[in-house]
This record gives structure tokens, sequence and C-alpha cells, in this order.
């Protein structure tokens, strides 16, 4: 039993950071953008929740800054492919890497340290304790104590599927990458659309970020979202951007994430048990590819 | 052609100049930072050597991603690759004794096939399951990181050592310098050569370029898609492998922790601001390697930590780009109004 539990609250602890960015990224996949760069606004979230909890004291503020940490990153997503169109994949990968190299040399910086950024000053997000459930035995300890983020992330997915397929907003958000020019001749910026998605995506990729570094631990190290935001591409293109799907999918991480925790238990070395969640993703990718061939056959 | 030059240098320029801002925001004269940064990295024969070496993993991994692009395969597996050729070469050194050249050429066949095979297997992923080589050499990239990191830390390992690294390579296999130039170098400008020669002269290079421009045409055409894929994977891995495999026999002699460092991505950065030509790639990335090599001599004169060298090369990045493809929609437009003026009259 405890081994269970401490299985399924390591899958959901995985999932979280994977989940906040995918449905991130389900905004520009349905707006039509080959938007890489949730990689990127992860990590500069995760460096401003650090920097707002440390020098703020206060785990919200680290959540505000976390989310304006990524918005940064969208604006010049916005500029660079939005209003120059310049190639949205080149600019995707050069904010990555702009991402990995501001952060760095940023947390010299301010903290004057290299590699990890750990401090007792840094405020975490609480673990939200729900009364009465927490008393029912096993269910309890799954859904009651988890990380604040955790609760936020299950409010998203419903939020984001209502958004994306019940509202005026989403109808047109998915207009713009099923017909472009179509929605344009009819009244409405195809350009605006983008933007929105981009900028939705960005806060987040910031909530996704704030998880990292407060939540999941409690520090910041240099690129630390380390390929989280690809899974997260790959969870996207999996699903074919639905949020419910996205959830799913997620999980299935999270519990590979989980798995490799629990395996360095048994002795396996935790070199090994770190890679599960890429072979993970290349096992999800080659039963994506067998249903495609099918569908197609 | 000069198009290329003129937004090549504005963006160099402009670049600089954002860069400069950014130091002064945080109050640093850029200056005297830009005259340390490239009196350490060009200001005379010993820096120039040095930035010449550095250079060497980037203008590899840079053609690596350069030439896949230009052809088609979104192969983006260069830091995994890079890293498998470093260990096939380590592991070659340890256990492989030979006299001197035939111990450097034996070494270096290692890191090719090391790169090709890791190249390759994304590759064969793609050939028998139609999985997608962009996330799969993305996730293969993660998956040798840690493969790596176990073969240096487990059976590899050095066991006086206090950090997971592996003992030394046999000495036959250190590339000597001559003067303060390292003989990697030499390498380097023969893989570019025969990369420009297979690219652009050979049949081969001319069918990778036709799939990469467009796919549909050259299949008509009767290239052979597939072989083609494949052998621009393999190709593309070889040279990210040799660049691993040269950094180790060039430098520490041995597969230390953290070994690969940005080298690779830096690489694709560099095919991504030169627009994929194997020319342009190797300059910038000389040109990047002097801000890296400066940036570490900068750093002892100056207040300014060398991690400002990772913010200078994307703000590079972004702006080379933004500045080509915006200097096109220009030329275009004004193509355009001029020939709407011809046919007004």
């Amino acid at each position: 039993m405890r081994i269970l539990v401490g299985l399924i609250n390591g899958m959901i602890a995985g999932a979280t950071p994977i989940l906040l960015a995918a449905l991130g990224g389900a905004f520009t996949y349905y707006a039509g953008i080959f938007n890489i760069a949730m990689e990127g606004m992860m990590l500069a979230g995760a460096f401003g929740a650090v920097v707002g909890s440390y020098f703020l004291h206060s785990w919200v503020l680290g959540i505000v800054l976390s989310i304006a940490f990524a918005l940064v990153l969208a604006l010049i997503f916005i500029l660079f492919s939005v209003v120059l169109h310049t190639d949205e994949f080149v600019t995707g990968i050069a904010l990555n890497l702009f991402a990995v190299g501001a952060t760095t040399y940023l947390m010299r910086q301010t903290f004057d340290v290299k590699g990890v950024f750990a401090n007792a000053g840094i405020v975490p997000i609480p673990r939200l304790h729900i009364p009465l459930v927490e008393k029912i035995p096993f269910l309890g300890e799954v859904l009651s104590g988890q990380n604040l983020m955790v609760y936020i992330a299950v409010i998203a997915v419903i939020a984001v599927n209502f958004l994306i397929f019940r509202t005026r907003f989403g109808m047109r958000l998915r207009a713009a990458g099923y017909n472009a020019a179509c929605l344009d001749s009819s009244g409405v910026s195809t350009a605006r659309m983008r933007t929105a998605a981009l900028l939705l995506c960005a806060v987040l990729c910031g909530l996704a970020g704030a998880f990292l570094s407060l939540g999941y631990v409690t520090l910041f190290a240099e690129n630390m979202s380390a390929g989280r935001g690809w899974i997260s591409l790959a969870a996207i293109i999996l699903v074919s951007g639905n949020p419910t799907g996205i959830a799913v999918i997620s999980l299935l991480f999270g519990f590979s994430d989980g798995l490799g925790l629990l395996l360095q238990d048994y002795r396996v070395p935790s070199q090994f048990t770190s890679m599960v969640p890429y072979v993970a993703t290349l096992v999800a990718l080659y039963f994506y590819s067998v249903k495609e061939r099918k569908r197609k056959a | 052609m000069r198009n290329k030059w003129v937004s090549g240098l504005l963006g160099v320029l402009v670049a600089l100049l954002i860069g400069a801002f950014i130091m002064l925001l945080q109050g640093f004269n850029p200056l005297d930072v830009y005259a340390a940064l490239f009196q350490f990295s060009l200001g005379g024969l010993s820096p120039l050597a040095t930035t010449a070496k550095n250079a060497v993993p980037l203008v590899l991994t840079g053609l690596s991603a350069s030439i896949a692009f230009a052809s088609g395969p979104v192969n983006l597996g260069q830091p995994g690759q890079f890293l498998m050729g470093a260990l096939f070469a380590t592991v070659g050194g340890l256990y492989i004794h030979l006299p001197p050249v035939l111990e450097v050429i034996v070494l270096v066949l290692l890191a090719m096939l090391g790169g090709a095979l890791w190249a390759g297997l994304a590759a064969l992923l793609r050939m028998l399951f139609n999985m997608s080589e962009f996330i799969v050499t993305l996730m293969l990239n993660m998956v040798a990181d840690f493969f790596t990191a176990w073969a240096i830390a487990g059976p590899f390992m050095d066991k006086t050592a206090f950090s997971p690294m592996t003992p030394q390579i046999d000495k036959a296999g250190w590339l000597p310098s001559i003067g303060n130039f390292n003989t990697t170098i030499l390498f380097m400008i023969v893989a570019v050569g025969i990369s420009w020669f297979v690219f652009n002269r050979w049949k081969a290079g001319y069918e990778w370029r036709l799939s990469g421009q467009n796919s549909l045409f050259a299949r008509l055409g009767g290239c052979n898609i597939d072989r083609n894929f494949v052998s621009v994977m393999l190709f593309t891995g070889a040279l990210a492998g040799l660049a691993g495999g040269l950094l180790v026999m060039a430098g520490p002699h041995r597969f230390l922790k953290g070994l690969g460092a940005n080298y690779a991505w830096d690489g694709v950065m560099i095919a991504i601001v030169a627009n994929n030509g194997l020319v342009a790639t190797l300059l910038y990335g000389f040109f990047f390697s002097a801000i890296q090599t400066g940036a570490l001599g900068m750093e002892l004169i100056t207040a300014v930590p060398s991690e400002i060298s990772q913010v200078l090369q994307a703000v590079l990045v972004l702006v080379i780009v933004a500045s080509r493809e915006a200097l096109a929609v220009i030329l275009d437009r004004r193509e355009a109004r001029r020939r709407a003026k011809e046919r007004a009259v």
C-alpha cells in the first residue's frame, strides 16, 4: 500500500508540469502555431518563481513573477513570429536557447552561484489539505495533501476544455488554425488570435515552471526543465491537442517518472531510471504511429 | 548573395548593440567589455589558436545540423550523437593500443561510428514505424545524456578520481599541437572540405539538396527518398560524433562529466543563423567560438560574468534571423511595387 501511494503521488507530481505546459501548448496548437518554446517558457517561469519567492518572501508573488517571466518570452515570440513573420521553428529554438542562457546568466548575476541555487529563504508553494477528505483511508492520501498547483492543473484541464470548445473565443482560435484566410475575411484578425494563444500558453507554462521550482523541488537549477517542454509537445501531438487526452497522456508520463523513482529502490542505476520518461515518450510515439498507419490504411 | 552578407553583418552589429545596451543597464562599460572579449579571442596568435580549437565542436555540429536541415530530415539529435561519438572514441582509446597515427585514425572512425549509430537508430525508427525523427532525436538526446553519465560513473570510471570520469586514453590517441595550433583544426578543415564536396558536387549531395527543397519533385525525378533520408541521418550523425571524438582527443583526453556542455545546441543555433549554408556555418562557428573563448578571458579582467556569452549568442540568433527575414519581406515588397508600376505604365 505504501508503495502504491508513493507511486501515485510520484505520478501526480511528475505529470503536473507536463500537463500545465501541454495545456498551454494546446492553445497554440489549435491556433495553428508550431510552438516549441514551451521548454524555454517553463524554464523562464521556474527562474521567475524563485526570484519572486526569495526576494519578496511570498509564493504568490513567486507565481506572479513566474508568469511575468514566461510572458516576456511569449512577447518576443509574438514580435518575431507574428509581427516579423520569422520561421516559428527557428524562433522557438532560439528562444529555448535564449531562456537557458538568460536564466544561467541572471542566476549568476543575482544569486552569485553557478549550477544550482537552493536557499532556505525560498518560500515553496504550500500543500493543500482538504478537511474530511483527508480522513478517508488511502484515497485521502492521494486526493488531499497535494501541492496547490496540482489542483490548479486539474481546474485548468476543465477550463481549457471549456474555453476551446464551448466559447466564441475558442471557436475563433480553432478557426485561426483551421483556416486563417477564412477567419481574416470574416473580420477577425488571425494575428490577434495567435497573439492571445501565445499569451495564454505563456501563463500556463509559467505555472508549470513555478511548480517545478517551488513545488516539485524548492530550488533553481541550470536548465532544470530538462526536456519536459519537449515531452509536453509530444503529448500534444499524440492526442492532436485535446485537453482531456493531454491529461491522460501526462499522467502516463508522470507514472513513468514515479516508476523511475521506485525502480531506484531496487538498485537499478539512477541514470537508467531517469531515462524512463523519455523512453516512455518513444514508446507512446510508436503506438501513435501504428494507430495512424491503421487509420490511413 | 550580397543580401546574405548585408543582413548577416547588420544582424551582428544590431545584436552587439543590444548586448551593449544590456551591459549598460547592468552598469558595465560595454566598450571595455567588448575590447576585452575580442582581445582574448582574436588579439594575437595564441588566443587565435584557442579560438580555432574551440570552434571545432561548434563548426562540426553546426555542419551536421546545416546539412540535415537543408536535406529535409529534422535531425535535432546532435547533442546525443556528439556524446555517443565522444564515448566511442574514449572507450576505443582505453582498450585499443596502436601506433600513434593508426590509433588516431581508428579513434576518429570510432567517434563517427558512434554518432552515426545513434542517428541511425532514429532513422531506423522513422523507416520501420514512421516515427517523427524530430521528437525521436530529442528524446534520444536525453537517453544518451543519461547513458554516458552511467558509463563514466560505472563500467569505465577512473577508480582514482573523485568525480565521474574515465581514465585518460592511450597517449597515441592524443592529438598533438603544432606550435600554438592543435591538429584537431586540421580534422575540422578536412571534414568541412569533404562535406562541402559531397553536398555540392556529388550526386548524393545533389539528391539531398533536391529532397530538402522539394521532396515530391525529388521523388518524381527518381530519387530514392528513403535511402537519402537514411544516408543524411548517418552522415550528419557521423559529423556530430566526430565533433565529440575530436573534443576528447584534443582536450581533456578523457570523458569528463558535463563534457558535451552546450556545444551541440550551439551548433544547431549556428546552422540556423547560417541559414544552412556550409561556408556560413564555418564563419559563424568561428565567430561564436570567438565570443565564448573571449568571454572566459573577459571575466578575469572585468566584472561581467562569462555567461553573458550565452545571452549574446541567443540575441545574435534572433536578430540575425529576423533581419534576414525582414529584409526578404522588404525586398519582396519593393519588387512587387516595381512590377506594379511597370504594369501601370
